[in-house]
């Protein structure tokens, strides 16, 4: 027998989860409206990641981070403490290896 | 009723061992899950669905509620992109054409979890509302359970 689909919403188990349609979340709202903690664009967050973050001291031979990159990293570190991805104790960690 | 989930399952060749449904039993036995109906589909190359019909022995209502459910009642017009419950730009969508690839077939279960309206009812009387509702990703379960095996150790 032909069957000529509906659309159904979805839901979720517990009830129906808020669904933003492609819009700002209210997370992201607040974000936008509160422009004070400059989110690190890409580049930024993978230098991080690589040098100052998961490496700790740059490798001998390597260039020592400039002044102006390390304010970027300690920006960036601010950014993930303040949106939850690290904690206080990992911020205090990570911000130790910068010398700050 | 309890929550009620849509499982879509796909299929190269639809072989019914009767597997599925005995678990599909236990589990109501236990009260856990309700296999509320199952409805086996096929869809050709050029995307038209049509159900397909439910090996012998499992019942000739079989499929009925869920074709009925997922489906807009004969003779309605229109090309299914909307439907009561689902037509406003708040509300995601999603329908069997979503699920099933041309050239394919699959199995339609609708399954009440029994075990969640409890559940469900004490955090509405909690005041508690949903915000976010999904299963973690097999990485993150793997992740999970070293996690569990570590604090365990």
């Amino acid at each position: 027998m032909l069957l000529v689909p509906r659309q159904l919403a979805r839901a979720g188990m517990t009830g129906d989860v808020p669904y933003y349609g492609g819009r700002l979340s209210p997370a992201q709202a607040y974000a936008a409206s509160h422009p004070s903690a400059r989110p690190p664009g890409p580049a930024q967050v993978a230098a991080t990641t690589r040098t100052e973050l998961g490496a700790g001291r740059p490798a001998p031979g390597r260039p020592v981070p400039p002044a102006g990159n390390q304010a970027d990293a300690l920006l960036s570190l601010q950014h993930l403490l303040d949106t939850g991805v690290i904690t206080p104790e990992e911020y205090t960690g990570l911000r130790a290896r910068l010398g700050a | 009723m309890g929550p009620v989930q849509i499982l879509v399952v796909g299929f190269e060749r639809p072989a019914f061992s009767g597997e599925v449904l005995a678990e599909f039993a236990r589990l109501g036995e236990a009260g856990i899950v309700r296999l509320v109906d199952l409805l086996l589909v096929s869809r050709d190359h050029g995307g038209t669905l049509e159900t397909v019909a439910a090996p012998p022995g499992l019942g000739a209502e079989l499929g009925r509620l869920a074709t009925a459910l997922l489906g807009q009642p004969e003779g309605a017009a229109g090309d299914g992109t909307a439907a009561a419950g689902a037509d406003s730009a708040e509300v995601a969508a999603w329908s069997l054409a979503d699920a099933v690839p041309p050239g394919s077939a699959a199995a339609v279960a609708l399954i009440e979890h029994l075990w969640a309206d409890p559940l469900r009812s004490a955090i509405r009387r909690a005041g508690g509302r949903p915000l976010e509702e999904t299963w973690l990703a097999a990485g993150d379960v793997a992740l999970l359970e070293t996690l569990i095996a570590r604090r365990a150790g």
